[in-house]
């Protein structure tokens, strides 16, 4: 992911606009990206890795939509996400989802026998070959980048 | 028209295949010049990949949309996560030369480039703007005139509204103007533009997610609604199936819920059946009878319109 501008999230924090258009602000109790940002900023972050409440965030971009910066708490929030991917500490169902995707790079496959009784046409074929020789590709040239980061 | 890949996404094509022959029907009825394109993936679903590695998620995305720039077609997918997901990858590559070029460096490993040259819509925006009202009317045999339908736009069918550039993120009309075509009420309600809260399912928090899919339900019990529709595989998931659970525990609250592809195939003269309306787990007959009951009580006041707007609209060619 990107880094985070905190600059924009000093401003984020003062301002608080999306706090009051955020479904799960708005619905879920406890639920509150100000206090993410607030410990963000001051450099204690750790102890929402593991955190419910991170993975609340629905990503449904209203924050983004409403934010005079065009930043909202979406950014804040897939930042913790990605930092609790990487410490391994996902939800079940998210790794899960992330192997299948991995393998097949699909989330899901046709059904032959579904499509036959809704008298549907053979489904495309899928692209998980050359997704598998991207991913591969990918996957070595940022493990070269990464050792090479090392190095220095 | 210029020709167009239909993107199905997983979900539709693994879940919910009649909602894929919902959607066949209707761009068939209006003869729309779509294709089956090989070799698509997972656009990728962004809340899952993009979370864990996003320059995999940018990679898998761009190889899609480089797909399109080979066969020199739009796309269109009746699925609101597949098009947000790659217009937003879309419009960051067109931002980043460095990123693209980075992105194109893997890509030629399998004879692709991404150029990014073509149109992504979602299918509601796509009948709006493409298709077009006009020629919606024109196609309604059977109207829903007197039918009370609360819309659930679904966030990504709008939003991020820097990429998808379709309609207002936080006012959108699209989709009403669609469902008042074929006759419809477009019954306004608190929770309209609320997230359905699918997501939550995905992140082991069922619990959070009933409690999302009960605050909007509710409101439209409230209402007295005849139909909820929708045009997103995830919010269809999350009121169909999971109000279907509700119910299994004793929490009965009857909302039908109608793909838009259900809802334009019905008015277009369509069966039920045929559009496959037995696979929804919440029961659609009340929706369907009253519809009908309807249908015969105000069959009068459709040929009156009909004869008004001969008489007095603009004709089309």
């Amino acid at each position: 992911m990107e880094s985070l501008n905190l600059k924009l999230l000093e401003i984020c924090l003062k301002c608080g606009a999306c706090y009051h258009i955020c479904p799960s602000c708005l619905n879920m109790e406890g639920y509150d990206p100000r206090l993410v940002i607030k410990d963000i900023l001051a450099g204690q972050y750790e102890k929402w890795l593991k955190s419910k409440s991170i993975w609340q965030c629905l990503e449904c971009h209203h924050c983004l939509e409403i934010c005079f910066q065009h930043y909202g708490f979406e950014n804040a929030m897939t930042a913790m996400r990605t930092l609790a991917a990487k410490k391994g500490t996902t939800p079940p169902q998210v790794k899960k989802g992330w192997d299948i995707f991995m393998k097949t790079g699909k989330l899901g496959e046709p059904t032959a026998s579904a499509r036959k009784k809704l008298n549907l046409p053979e489904a495309a074929k899928s692209g998980a070959e050359d997704f598998k020789k991207i991913v591969k590709i990918y996957q070595e040239r940022k493990e070269t980048k990464e050792r090479l980061k090392t190095k220095d | 028209m210029k020709d167009f890949a239909i993107f199905w996404g997983c979900t539709i094509q693994s879940r919910f295949p009649f909602l894929e022959k919902s959607t066949r029907m209707v761009l068939d009825g209006f003869n729309l010049p779509y294709r089956d394109v090989d070799g698509f993936t997972c656009c990728p679903e962004k809340s899952l990949v993009n979370n864990i590695d996003r320059g995999l998620w940018v990679l898998t995305a761009a190889r899609n949309i480089a797909l399109l720039d080979k066969a020199g077609l739009d796309l269109v997918s009746p699925c609101t996560g597949c098009v947000s997901n790659l217009a937003t990858v879309n419009s960051e590559l067109h931002l980043s030369y460095k990123e693209k070029e980075k992105v194109n460096s893997v890509l030629h490993e399998v004879g692709l480039e991404f150029k990014g040259k073509n149109k992504l819509s979602h299918l509601v925006p796509f009948f709006h703007d493409e298709v077009g009202i006009h020629a919606v009317k024109n196609k309604v045999v059977k109207p829903f005139n007197g039918m009370r339908i609360a819309i659930h736009y679904g966030c990504h069918m709008i939003r991020p509204s820097h990429t998808l550039k379709n309609d207002d993120p936080l006012e959108p009309k699209k989709f009403d103007n669609l469902i008042k075509a074929l006759g419809a009420e477009s019954v306004q309600h608190m929770t309209k533009l609320m997230c359905c809260g699918q997501g939550l399912d995905r992140v082991d928090q069922h619990e959070n997610s009933l409690h999302f899919a009960r605050i909007k339900l509710k409101e439209l019990k409230a209402l007295g609604i005849d139909a909820m529709t929708l045009c997103c595989p995830s919010c269809y998931l999350q009121f169909d199936n999971n109000q279907f659970l509700m119910e299994k525990e004793g929490e009965k609250l009857g909302i039908p819920i109608l793909y838009f592809t259900e809802l334009l195939g019905l008015a277009m003269g369509y069966k039920q059946e045929d559009l496959g309306l037995e696979s929804h787990r919440i029961d659609v007959t009340p929706f369907l009878e009253k519809w009908n009951r309807l249908n015969g009580e105000l069959s009068h006041v459709s040929d009156l319109n009909r004869e008004l707007e001969e008489g007095f609209g603009i004709a089309q060619p």
